[in-house]
């Protein structure tokens, strides 16, 4: 469990304090050189996807217009060959990147969000209604989360959103159980006290002092989960549970092992998307990590 | 002390890694030393579900079964018609209503006992009595009354109506003396007693299925000792396994597959003309057997119009080229090229040729005018031509061919909704009406009816969505009609007259549109064998025939050196040599590091 | 990582959750707490392949062939779907409890002989997989963390932190293509190897080579990471600085007092991802065709077989729930600060 510092030590509007310690954070940040790599590479990517509709044409990706043979291999025209419809490897994983990031993000969002509600709620409330939910965390966060997304997408079909739901709905409990125990570190806090005693209510402590104290470590949690979710989604689209027609990593790996690829030793189409999946992931984690250790000091000379 | 425990496990691991690797020219040898050309090695990707002769289903299954049982009535290696197995000769009454069939004399089972009228009798009585030997072929005696034996040879089987695949019953024949006392819904023990060319002698679900062969044959034991189907998870690794020599032969190659395996000196491919076609149905306004209306389909597709809009707007020809490599032929009438008998092919005005522009007038004539983002409106309704497209989850076919349709589609103003469906789920929800667009495909027998049968109006769903097979909820009084008439006409070129006038009545009504006919595609090892009997010949398969033709003809190649075991035995011979020296090398250097390092400070 | 969508949260021994009482009391505590999960993944089994299951079971369960009313009849009554919701929950639990997990559609056998077939292949792989991972990532993470910031530290620390976000299928994928016919493409074992045991051990070996590989290139990286953070951690715990000062050596100092201590959140992560590495095998099965436990929910999902599926979500949720219970009975035994508390 890490134990950041809070952010904020006093009671009161404190908008300097939080600016200030943003600029001493950022600066701490940009002392790990991995971690800016990573930012890097994630700006890069983000915005490439964001941009792929204006910089590529999206005929490209449309499979009646393609205009490749199938699989080439890589060349002055298309760059990583072509996939089994002609279309170039290279723009799919340029397209491919949004549904995927898309998909990783909407799922981290989703299980973040369960997960800090229930943690600030366990955290915060205690009694038996707390217990009981803690106990369902403990349980949801054995359960193999593969196997259970598999079966919750059996039932609910396959799809974008059975896969953003399946990972959202698997993933919550471990960012709960940080979530509870930051609530609680901050809860035990004078200042706390002192807040109550005045009359403030619930809604206030946990606006105004629990929320503000937890979000930089659910903010790490996020950057790190991401990169889990994204390959949950490719591992999903690969076993078939995805959007057939959409392109993502995921979905383009599934082709290219469906249709042969490793047979005709097509790797320009199956190491570029497991090769962006990689890349991406590594990205969210370095930041992650480096985030976590300019949040927890003691972490920084790891 | 804690230290050297765990550099003795850490060597321990290392020499048992070293030695699992070194120690493999061992066990290629041995496996080389027990093949020695008579075993053919077969790689088979689809799962076994059962080698019960009574309830296997899957094209596996039934592929093994036909090699192990000889049926009444065997498909000719070169047409695919009806020619004597365990019938001699049989012969149908006046009325067609009674079949008596000649069982032959000297033909035994692979135990020794002969075989006789009563087998057959028994085996057929079974699925008239018994719910779960009707499992798999239940279809073939769903109108019979009786079967009897009057003799050791005489078989007589009375129908309620003329039925024209009596001459194609596509049911094993088992032993009375062995069934009479098992359970017919139990897996049954190996060996199993046969009477095909081979005997199923070992099965390890999603390994393999071993089969020996058939000393007591009839038609003379096979050429080869054993026959052997090894699972497969993934035609890749079947291929893969292909090029290593790890099995002699292989079908269910994807085009890519195929296309990779052109230069390889000790492979020959075989591209067969399937008896499969893809077909996109269009729900032109599901009903019940009643007549009742069921289901959610859109309403603008009961207009034939529009779904012939639909078929010409799709490309059969850029299917069959990018979709599946130019290994299929493109899509024309209801019954695959393959029974050139039956099949139909349109032509001249008839003929409906890729125009989208053409499909696009023929809407706008029809009313169908484009709303502001594109789309078509129904003029009727008022709904916009939105339809959902369903499709088999995990089918190659339907999930590369999806986005041209859609694509397509989308061109005359018509938006397309893909939905991966798992395959059980596709067949209620169709089933059950509730589809706009979705993906379905038949394999074809040398006999049409089946496959015409699901066209009629008897075979839509009762009250409850159940009991039936349908396709594409079509129901056509002329259809029908014609369908009764084909179905007692037993002079062939007039059956076959109206079996292609009924494909003309879909073609125009388009409820269905033919999207290709998928080729088989088989790789063998020609180092260790010589060619197989193709059924039909020429064009046909190795693997899946309508009978056992491609496994009874297996012979190994002549001068058939496996000379690739012993070289690969002494690249493991190198290979694990190389791991020992550079692992106890690594050890040792690690060791003398430490030390000095320690000694250092 | 990869397979478990979640990562684990290794050291459940840095919060020794308090409250006095006996070494009896805290078994009694955590077993109880198993059972209860236990108890949920049942009910979870039921509620996902029975109550949520949408459409006609008959049809589900003959995948849309054609039946007889008799026969409709006959399925229903053998998977008790004539029952009421209840009804069918008391049924399940009754055959659950002598071990009935109904019969499979695809296989036409028992669910628990199907699986109980799959079982050993399943704890092949992930036993020797689990194994080399934990020695290599043991021994890698006390490497990397004694040498800190050092070029082998950031090299094996870098391609760790690599493989742990690759894909594990996309590895297998790889590989596969690379290596060209070196190995077996898939399977367990070549049918016609010779029945005696060496044989069959030694092609089994042969088979076994990718599919390890890929499964220990995807685990040992966690237990790296988390042996040298742990161990990085525990060096800067006074006792070590005591025992230096006592003018133990360097490479002393490591083995007696900072490793084993550090072994411990390490090996609590073991235990609690075996059950995870079990179910992660499901892709690494699907890809080398391996016959265990993960290839046939694979193939269950294509068909897809409920009645299997609910089977193979139980074992694999009850083998997690099981192992985190040893991960926290072995804590106990092991680590003094728990026993303490």
């Amino acid at each position: 469990m890490t134990a950041p510092e809070p952010v904020e030590r006093t009671p009161g509007p404190a908008w300097a304090r939080r600016r200030a310690a943003a600029r001493r954070a950022w600066g701490e940040f940009t002392r790990h050189r991995a971690g800016v790599l990573g930012l890097g590479v994630l700006v890069l990517v983000i915005a490439l996807a964001a941009l792929a509709p204006l910089i590529t044409d999206a005929d490209g990706v449309d499979v009646t217009r393609a205009t490749g043979g199938r699989l080439e291999p890589p060349g002055g025209r298309y760059w990583l060959g072509t996939d089994e419809s002609g279309r170039s490897v290279l723009l799919l994983v340029l397209w491919g990147a949004r549904i995927s990031l898309l998909v990783g993000l909407s799922a981290t969002l989703l299980s973040i969000a369960i997960g800090t509600v229930v943690g600030i709620l366990t955290g915060h409330f205690g009694g038996w209604g707390s217990a009981l939910l803690m106990r369902l965390t403990d349980f949801f966060l054995v359960l193999p989360s593969l196997v259970l997304a598999i079966a919750l997408s059996t039932v609910i079909g396959p799809g974008v959103g059975t896969i953003v739901l399946a990972i959202g709905v698997t993933s919550w409990p471990s960012a709960a159980r940080l979530v509870r125990a930051q609530t609680l570190g901050v809860e035990a806090r004078p200042y706390i006290e002192r807040s109550r005693a005045l009359g403030g209510g619930h809604l206030h402590v946990i606006g105004k002092h629990v929320l503000p104290g937890v979000l930089p470590l659910v903010l790490v949690n996020t950057t790190l989960a991401v990169g889990t979710a994204i390959v949950a989604e490719s591992t999903l689209a690969f076993l078939g549970l995805g959007d057939p027609v959409a392109i993502s990593w995921g979905s383009m790996l599934r082709s290219a092992s469906n249709s042969g690829a490793v047979t005709a030793g097509a790797w320009w189409y199956l190491v570029p998307p497991g090769l962006a999946i990689a890349v991406v992931v590594l990205a969210f984690t370095l930041c992650g990590r480096a985030m976590e250790s300019v949040l927890n000091p003691r972490l920084r000379e790891r | 002390m804690r230290q050297r425990r765990w550099a003795l496990g850490a060597s321990t691991l290392v020499v048992a890694m070293s030695a699992g690797l070194g120690a493999v020219p061992a066990a290629t040898t041995a496996t080389a030393a027990a093949q020695q050309g008579t075993t053919l090695r077969v790689a088979v990707t689809q799962e076994v579900d059962s080698l019960n002769p009574f309830l296997s289903i899957t094209r596996t299954g039934t592929d093994i079964l036909r090699a192990a049982f000889e049926e009444l009535t065997t498909a000719s290696a070169a047409d695919l018609s009806p020619e004597p197995g365990l019938a001699e000769k049989w012969e149908p009454s006046p009325d067609k209503l009674t079949w008596t069939y000649t069982v032959r004399r000297g033909a035994k089972w692979s135990d020794g006992q002969p075989i006789t009228a009563a087998d057959v009798a028994f085996t057929f009585n079974l699925m008239l009595s018994n719910e779960t030997a009707r499992t798999a072929n239940g279809n073939y005696v769903a109108q019979w009354e009786s079967v009897t034996a009057p003799d050791e040879t005489t078989v007589v089987v009375k129908t309620r109506a003329p039925q024209t695949t009596m001459v194609a019953l596509d049911i094993p024949i088992v032993p009375e003396h062995v069934w009479s006392k098992v359970d017919v819904g139990a897996e049954p023990a190996y060996p199993m007693v046969g009477s095909g060319p081979f005997v199923i002698t070992d099965f390890k679900e999603s390994q393999y299925t071993r089969l020996s062969a058939n000393k007591q044959y009839w038609r003379g034991a096979p050429k080869i000792d054993n026959l052997d189907f090894i699972h497969y998870k993934n035609a890749d690794a079947a291929v893969q396994a292909l090029r290593n020599g790890e099995v002699d032969l292989v079908n269910g190659l994807t085009p890519t597959q195929f296309d990779a395996l052109a230069g390889d000196p000790d492979i020959e491919r075989n591209n067969a003309k399937g008896k499969r076609f893809n077909e996109l149905v269009m729900n032109p306004g599901a009903a019940t057997a009643t007549g009742q209306p069921i289901g959610d389909g859109h309403p603008a597709l009961k207009d034939p119009r529009l779904r012939r809009a639909i078929a010409q707007a799709i490309d059969s020809k850029t299917i069959v080229d990018k979709v599946s490599g130019g290994y299929a032929t493109v899509g024309g009438g209801y019954i695959p090229p393959l029974f050139s008998t039956y099949h139909w092919e349109p032509t001249g005005d008839q003929a409906r040729p890729f125009d989208p522009a053409a499909a696009n007038s023929a809407l706008d004539a029809a009313g169908y005018a484009r709303g502001g983002d594109g789309v078509r409106v129904d003029p009727a309704s008022g709904r916009p031509l939105k339809f959902r497209l369903m499709l088999h989850s995990g089918k190659a076919f339907d999930e590369q061919s999806a986005p041209f349709i859609q694509g397509w589609l989308r061109d005359i103003g018509i938006a397309v909704d893909v939905r991966s469906v798992a395959d059980n789920k596709l067949n209620e929800d169709t089933t059950a009406g509730r589809f706009d667009l979705a993906y379905s495909g038949w394999t074809g027998n040398p006999d049409p009816d089946a496959v015409l049968a699901l066209q009629t109006c008897a075979s839509r769903p009762n009250a409850d969505g159940k009991g039936a097979t349908p396709d594409s909820f079509f129901c056509d009084a002329d259809y029908d009609r014609l369908y009764a008439q084909q179905g007692s006409e037993f002079d062939t070129a007039k059956r076959a007259e109206i079996v292609k006038r009924m494909q003309q009545i879909l073609h125009a009504q388009a409820p269905l549109t033919i999207l290709s006919y998928d080729n088989a595609l088989e790789a063998y090892r020609k180092d260790r064998f010589a060619p197989f009997t193709l059924s039909p010949d020429p064009g046909g398969f190795i693997m899946n025939q309508q009978s056992y033709w491609g496994y009874y003809s297996a012979t190994p190649a002549s001068a058939s050196a496996s000379g690739g075991s012993s070289s690969s035995t002494v690249v493991w011979v190198v290979i694990g040599a190389v791991v020992v020296i550079a692992a106890v090398a690594a050890l040792v250097l690690a060791r003398r590091r430490r030390a000095t390092a320690d000694e250092r400070e | 990582m990869t397979d478990a969508l979640t990562t684990v949260e290794p050291p459940a021994a840095a919060t020794p959750r308090g409250g006095g009482g006996g070494t009896l009391r805290y078994v009694l505590s955590k077993v109880g707490a198993a059972l209860i999960s236990l108890g949920l993944i049942v009910v979870l089994g039921f509620v996902l392949f029975r109550v949520l299951l949408p459409g006609d079971p008959v049809r589900t369960l003959t995948r849309g062939a054609p039946v007889t009313p008799e026969g409709a009849a006959a399925l229903e009554r053998e998977y008790g779907f004539d029952l009421p919701l209840w009804g069918q929950f008391t049924r399940y639990l009754g055959n659950l409890a002598h071990g009935d997990l109904d019969r499979s559609l695809v296989f036409k056998v028992p669910v628990a002989q199907k699986i109980g077939e799959r079982l050993g292949p399943t704890l092949l792989l992930v036993g020797v997989g689990t194994l080399i991972a934990v020695v290599l990532g043991l021994w890698l993470g006390t490497r990397t963390a004694w040498r800190r910031g050092s070029r082998f530290d950031r090299t094996a620390t870098g391609i760790a932190l690599a493989l742990w976000s690759a894909p594990t299928f996309w590895l297998g994928l790889v590989l596969l293509t690379a290596t060209g016919g070196l190995f077996p493409s898939g399977g367990i074992t070549y049918p016609d190897t010779p029945p005696d045991f060496l044989s069959q051990a030694l092609d089994t070996a042969h088979h076994m080579v990718l599919p390890t590989i890929t499964l220990v290139a995807v685990v040992y990286a966690q237990y790296q990471l988390v042996m040298r953070s742990s161990l990085v951690e525990e060096m800067h715990a006074e006792h070590l600085l005591t025992a230096r000062a006592k003018g133990l050596r360097d490479d002393e100092v490591r083995r007696r007092h900072a490793v084993p201590n550090a072994l411990l959140p390490t090996v609590t992560l073991v235990f609690l991802h075996l059950g995870l590495v079990v179910s992660g095998a499901i892709t690494v099965e699907t890809v080398f065709s391996w016959p265990g436990l993960g290839l046939l929910t694979f193939e269950a999902l294509r068909f897809p077989d409920y009645p299997l599926l609910q089977g193979t979500f139980l074992v694999l949720a009850a083998a997690v729930v099981v192992m985190n219970l040893v991960a926290d009975l072995l804590l106990r035994v092991l680590d003094p600060r728990v026993r303490a508390s």
